[in-house]
């Protein structure tokens, strides 16, 4: 600790700095004018001018789900602040360590609707895992601290810092980089060894053991364990949306996504299962579907997660360990290897073996009868990236298509808007990934619905040269609203359509982007390649059907025994 | 649907409050009673929340509550296990003497102690559980209760002070 006398602006750069944040993604106002003088003279920390907030968040998201380290954006007051919302909204759902930095008005006018005030506190307080008022300069260090402590521990989430123009302009004497924590904040970490001791119990004498792993398998780094585990155990894997990479997908034991829109056999193995290992999941409706007595009904489920008020929560389960899932894993692996021999050849693995082949042929067969033209796109980019790429994708048909056909291979390299769903996300969740990665080629799978939310940032790829590729899903509807007027709604299309507008070729030319179409599916090897060649940010306009479904899914209200649109999936 | 007591230890910071109540709004349970006031110790609050809901509830409400991070301690306090006491001020109408002697008894009975008379009222306090308050009002209503204010409850354990 440094005894320093600092504006309260230098001191939040200070900190930052001894968070280790290299990049912030934001946008500047009145009441942000004194931070940004500080990092106009910064070289530490680089900023990424962003063209809208919501993309600031979603950028600084995108960049923490693939570095597992604490992505920060920053917004001035009022507007600036409620753009952000909807991007700190859905990094808080997926448990995405965010720090928000966002200017407010000076504290002696709070509350008297002042230009640009908006309650930021208010507002974001159910949206982020804690925020903060900061109401004097010498709180600072201790508040900015805190917040990257908060973020990335535990639980991880969004925290917000408000910060009033007159603390960020006061000057103050403080002690730099405290360590000081909240007494209220203690992250539950450790397993409970006794809960440890009975999962293995029922691990050891399962014949059916099967392993659910959702997305605190990744933010755990918890993926080499589990591979372990599943192997000692002979236990198949399915995973959730967020799930997606704790398990290459090629994986014998790998069955895939489970849910809604997940493989078929996915969700038969957890129909089939006697005892269920679910790690860092919430069981969210969209992974169990809507019939809770159905899921996994003859099944010994336990539940590993980090966050004690997850447990109970959506399901009843047997066995819970609240703590961190890397943790769990090897304490469940140390005992079981004690206990018993690794297990092979046991009726379980034929089967697993059976319904993984079904899976892969159902992927792979993309000829079969009913596949359309989105289908065999996905397939296409999944066969045409490296394993290293990093996929994200908006929402609608082509996040569905994208889960199901795309073949993950690493953990941090699907990224995808799970809980909250945001269309628009997965552009400035690319743009983010690229400054985490700039090596690794990003692909944004894209509905044309949902890359006109946030379109406007081809402009900061551009001005920044962030070289991501949109691969757009043209079929010029809301595809999914479609869907689901088609199937459920006695094709009365109301309100889904997108009509001509606009040539997403030349829209993309207009920001200086590489842009090409593509008609057919033959098309894409050369239009992808040439995109990368571009070393430019890229936009290809994919033709896709508007006819298209994901298919087979659970129907709303469903179980998760009964999918439909099952005649395209082999059977076994 | 049963009441249960939940005392929280609270950092004393402003919108700890807002924080704490839009847990139960976001799940959609009705606070039926809330204090806060200081503690033992300083820079902390004490909150006594008062909610009806099933024991599920209560048990998801308990830990999303210990999650927030103002939040330093959360004890549920089972009616058993506690002293609970709810202060209640009412003044009551007396239209004759009769009704005035009566009033004054049955106030002696319940322990309630009587704060001020004017000719045609009688203001009086009693601090008491709850149901015994209850009870108190439900009697004076015959007389008339002109006006009526509880504090709300607030809790705390019983034997050597051990929080769970
Ligand atoms: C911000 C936002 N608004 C509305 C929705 C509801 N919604 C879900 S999918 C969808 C359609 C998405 O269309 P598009 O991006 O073209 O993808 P497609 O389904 O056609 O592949 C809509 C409107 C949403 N998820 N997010
Ligand atoms: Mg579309």
């Amino acid at each position: 600790m440094t005894r320093e006398k600092l504006s309260g602006a230098e001191i939040v750069v200070e900190e930052l700095k001894d968070e280790g944040v290299e990049v912030a993604f934001g946008i500047p106002g009145g009441a942000l004018l004194d931070l940004y003088d500080v990092l106009y003279k910064e070289e530490a920390i680089r900023h990424i001018l962003m063209r809208h907030e919501q993309c600031a968040a979603h950028a600084a998201d995108g960049y923490a789900r693939v570095l597992g380290k604490t992505g920060v954006c920053i917004a001035t007051s009022g507007p600036g602040a409620t753009n952000l919302v909807t991007g700190l909204a859905n990094a808080n759902m997926d448990s995405s360590p965010v720090v928000a930095l966002t200017g407010q008005v000076p504290t002696s006018v709070i509350g008297t609707n002042a230009f640009q005030e908006a309650s930021t506190f208010t507002i974001t307080m159910p949206i982020t895992k804690h925020n903060f008022l900061v109401k004097r300069t010498s709180d600072l260090p201790k508040i900015i601290h805190n917040a990257f402590y908060i973020a990335n521990t535990g639980r991880k989430g969004v925290v917000l810092v408000d910060l009033p123009t007159d603390i960020l302009a006061g000057v103050a004497e403080v002690d730099l980089h405290p360590k000081e924590t909240f007494a209220g904040y203690k992250p539950n970490i450790k397993p409970n060894q006794v809960q440890i001791k009975r999962v293995v119990e029922i691990l050891a004498n399962a014949e059916r053991p099967l392993i659910l792993a959702g997305g605190g398998v990744i933010s755990a780094d918890a993926a080499v364990e589990l591979r372990h585990l599943a192997d000692f155990l002979g236990a198949p894997v399915v995973t959730t949306l967020m799930g997606k990479g704790a398990i290459p997908e090629n994986h014998p034991f790998c069955l895939g996504m489970a849910g809604m829109h997940g493989q078929l056999y996915a969700n038969r193995a957890i129909n089939e299962c006697d005892a269920l290992l679910a790690l860092g999941t919430r069981f969210s409706d969209r992974t169990t579907g809507w019939q809770l007595d159905q899921f996994a009904p003859d099944a010994t489920i336990i539940h590993v997660d980090i966050d004690t008020a997850e447990i109970n929560k959506n399901m009843q389960v047997d066995i819970p360990i609240v703590g961190d899932v890397k943790l769990a894993l090897s304490g469940i692996l140390k005992l079981l290897e004690k206990k018993r021999e690794k297990k092979t050849g046991s009726e379980w693995e034929k089967r697993i073996k059976k319904m993984h082949e079904a899976c892969d042929s159902c992927v792979e067969d993309i000829s079969r009868e009913g596949a359309s033209v989105s289908d065999i796109l996905i397939k296409e980019i999944s066969k045409l990236l490296d394993d290293d790429a990093i996929v994200t994708t908006e929402v609608g048909q082509c996040q569905m298509f994208a889960a199901y056909y795309y073949m993950t291979k690493k953990p941090r390299t699907f990224i995808s808007s799970g809980g909250l769903g945001t269309m628009g996300f997965g552009f400035p969740a690319a743009i983010g990934a690229k400054v985490a990665a700039p090596d690794k080629k990003v692909v944004d799978i894209a509905g044309d619905g949902s890359f006109l939310m946030t379109c406007q940032d081809m402009a900061t790829c551009v001005e920044n040269d962030i070289p991501v590729v949109v691969c757009i899903f043209d079929n010029r509807y809301l595809g999914m609203i479609r869907q689901f007027q088609e199937l459920f709604f006695d094709k009365k299309y109301s309100q889904s359509g997108l009509g001509i507008t606009p040539d997403f070729v030349k829209l993309a030319e207009s920001f200086g982007c590489y842009a090409e179409r593509v008609e057919k599916p033959e098309e894409l090897k050369d239009a992808l390649n040439n995109a990368f060649e571009s070393g430019k940010p890229a936009v290809l306009d994919m033709i896709v059907g508007k006819e298209d479904k994901v298919l087979p899914m659970i129907p709303p209200g469903g179980s998760i025994t009964r999918m439909i649109g099952t005649e395209r999936c082999k059977h076994i | 649907m049963q009441t249960h007591i939940i005392s929280l230890l609270v950092e004393d910071n402003p919108g700890v409050l807002t924080r704490m109540s839009g847990m139960f709004t976001m799940r959609g349970i009705n606070i039926t009673s809330l204090t806060v006031s200081p503690c033992e110790k300083e820079g902390l609050s004490r909150m006594t929340v008062a909610i009806e809901g099933s024991e599920s509830e209560l048990e998801m409400v308990r830990k999303q509550l210990s999650n927030l991070i103002e939040v330093v301690k959360v004890v549920d306090l089972k009616e058993s296990e506690a002293i609970i006491r709810d202060l209640c001020l009412l003044k009551v109408h007396v239209k004759d003497p009769e009704a005035r002697s009566e009033v004054m008894q049955l106030a002696e009975s319940y322990g309630a102690k009587i704060l001020d008379a004017a000719l045609d009222s009688v203001t009086l306090e009693l601090t008491e559980e709850p149901k015994k308050i209850d009870r108190f009002v439900d009697l004076m209503r015959h007389f008339g209760v002109k006006q009526l204010f509880r504090t709300g409850v607030t809790a705390i354990g019983i034997g050597a002070g051990v929080e769970r």
